[in-house]
């Protein structure tokens, strides 16, 4: 029995043949598994800090000691002042630091006082690379469960204001026009205030996940309406009625399945706008709170001249917004390519 | 009383424009009687009244429906959703289109009898093989599991018809069930309808085929703009009839 030829397989089948859309892919399951591992990827915790080495650069490994290969270790490093009293890390190669593997349930760890910085460290000497991990966490997840509530109200509200038509329409559709009408940003920040400012890590991470969700679904429940509009005048869905089939079961599984070409990849695209969004409240201050990293906050302490000047490497949670903001685009992209049955290359739909 | 259903004085009107009006006649038990009429004279919208699924520019202005004892046009929207597919089932014109083409013909035969009863799945499961079964589809297995687009046109009758007596409903309203199907098949469907009618299923034929009407109906209402211009047993309606309108459609069809 042949049963992988619905629409959907077929969609994904045809994503699955897109290189660029595949390689997306897998860099976003490759950062998110590093983020659900980042207790075990990473040398320090987020919070493990050593104001001795205050914006300490990135620590290169060794391999080779005394011109003989052996086990991979780093140089300890002193901490100078030049004469225009700016800090200056100098390498002391009389201190040697082993590197150890798998010791106390981290994949790589140096013995203090040395200390292992992979991509630098911070204003208070707390490791880049495991506070990028560690900010993965939030940044990569707050982007999924925002989405999710988001579309789960937006199909919901827009299933119904479009199965149902007339005064229950209306109302749904006024309701989403007052969200629309304030400038996004805008609207997240006035949210953002109304939360009370003595929340806890958990609390301010939920608030910022139903922040995210009350902006987004608004555009979605109204596309969604429109195509429930049309669908509802489907043979298939009078003929669920006359079946007795309840209305709710009808715009559950007859009306909103037929959206999937259209949310799927929209969803993608939606991640990543949240994904920004976060990033953006907490770059401004209003999102996660230090010493909870987030892509956002991390890099809003690159907002000053001078640590950009001395320490560029604390602009690489941009890169990972970057790279995972464009990612989720491409699978995005690539979806509403392989949706499309004029896009197909082998001309088969 | 051996009448199922009994539509009295049914007026149902877009604005002021009556498109049925005032039409009165009864289905017995286990009888198939037959609307027939030109596009237009209001067939399609009589069946939608006994459903309840007018669109939501007709009204029903009067009359009432009374099918099994109860006066459907009074019941609750809950309560007519429940008489929908459980006791009274509807056949349409175009299989394909009927069917979800995201849901195996299975999937959608089940979604029926979640919707009425309190079977288990695998209980469910073994009542839509059944029926497949009943219908004659030929390899029952392998329709349950096909999407709407991999049956051929006969099948895809059959798999509506199914579906639409799934839950063991005393009416079946038919509206063109053979009207998309070529000659031979509409002779299948006809006899699967025939079938129905042995297990006491009164059938509501909606056509405009008299030759099918005399070949299966018991009673025909023959129906011009609305109005009911002849009724009564095929064999006098059609063999002999009264009404100007009626002389046409049989000629037309001679």
């Amino acid at each position: 029995m042949k049963r992988n030829n619905s629409r959907t397989a077929l969609a994904f089948a045809s994503f699955r043949r897109n290189r660029i859309g595949m390689l997306a892919f897998w860099v976003l399951v490759i950062f998110y598994g590093l983020a659900i591992f980042a207790d075990f990827i990473s040398p320090y915790s987020y919070k493990d800090e050593d104001r001795n080495f205050s914006y300490c650069p990135p620590t290169s490994v060794e391999f080779v000691d005394h011109g003989q290969w052996g086990h991979p270790f780093v140089y300890g490093r002193a901490l100078t002042f030049d004469t225009m009293h700016r800090r200056v890390y100098v390498i002391d190669q009389t201190q040697k630091y082993p590197l150890h593997f798998l010791k106390n349930g981290r994949l790589f760890t140096v013995d203090t006082p040395g200390r292992f910085y992979l991509w630098g460290a911070d204003a208070r000497g707390r490791d880049l690379f495991s506070r990028i991990w560690y900010g993965a966490r939030i940044s990569l997840s707050i982007g999924l469960l925002g989405v999710a509530i988001s579309f789960i109200l937006g199909l919901l509200i827009g299933g119904i204001a479009g199965y149902y038509g007339g005064w229950v329409d209306s109302v749904l559709m006024r309701l989403c026009e007052m969200f629309m009408m304030i400038p996004g940003f805008y609207l997240m920040l006035a949210l953002r205030a109304a939360v009370p400012e003595n929340f806890n890590s958990v609390q301010v991470y939920v608030s910022v996940v139903v922040i995210l969700a009350l902006i987004g679904w608004a555009s979605l429940a109204r596309i969604i309406r429109g195509m429930a509009l049309s669908l509802r005048e489907r043979d298939f869905v009078l003929v669920a009625k006359t079946l007795g089939v309840p209305d709710i079961v009808i715009i559950a599984k007859h009306i909103l399945p037929q959206t999937i070409s259209f949310s799927c990849p929209i969803l993608m695209l939606t991640v990543s706008s949240y994904i920004l969004a976060e990033a953006g409240l907490s770059v401004v201050g209003l999102g996660i709170q230090d010493p909870i990293p987030s892509w956002g906050n991390l890099l809003s302490d690159a907002m000053g001249i001078v640590p950009v000047i001395f320490a560029p490497w604390i602009l690489l949670p941009g890169l990972f917004i970057f790279i995972a903001v464009m990612c989720f685009n491409v699978v995005g992209d690539s979806l509403r390519d392989a949706f499309d049955p004029m896009f197909s290359k082998d001309g088969a739909v | 009383m051996s009448s199922l259903l009994s539509i009295n004085n049914l007026t149902v009107a877009v604005g002021s424009k009556a498109l049925v009006d005032q039409v009165s006649f009864d289905v017995p038990e286990g009888k198939i009687v037959a609307i027939a009429g030109g596009s237009g004279s209001g067939k399609t919208t009589i069946g939608l009244s006994i459903l309840r699924l007018l669109p939501s520019a007709l009204n029903i202005k009067q009359g009432s429906i009374v099918f099994e004892g109860q006066d459907l046009l009074q019941l609750s929207s809950e309560s007519m959703r429940q008489q929908r597919g459980a006791h009274i089932g509807m056949v349409f014109q175009e299989p394909l289109s009927a069917f979800d083409p995201l849901f195996t013909i299975g999937q959608q035969i089940d979604e029926v009898l979640a919707a009425h009863t309190e079977l288990s799945v695998q209980e469910r499961y073994k009542k839509v093989l059944d029926i497949l079964v009943e219908v004659e589809l030929p390899d029952p297995e392998r329709a349950h599991g096909s999407y709407p687009h991999q049956l051929s046109g006969g099948m895809r009758q059959r798999a509506m018809v199914a579906l639409a007596y799934v839950c063991g409903p005393s009416l079946i309203i038919a509206d063109e069930p053979t009207s998309s199907l070529d000659v031979t098949l509409q002779v299948k469907i006809m006899e699967l309808l025939i079938r129905l009618k042995k297990k006491n299923v009164s059938i509501l034929l909606i056509a405009h085929d008299l030759g099918m009407i005399s070949h299966i109906a018991d009673e025909v209402i023959i129906l011009n703009q609305g109005h009911v211009v002849e009724k009564g047993p095929v064999a006098q309606v059609i063999g002999d009839p009264r009404h100007e309108y009626t002389k046409e459609l049989v000629g037309a069809f001679q």
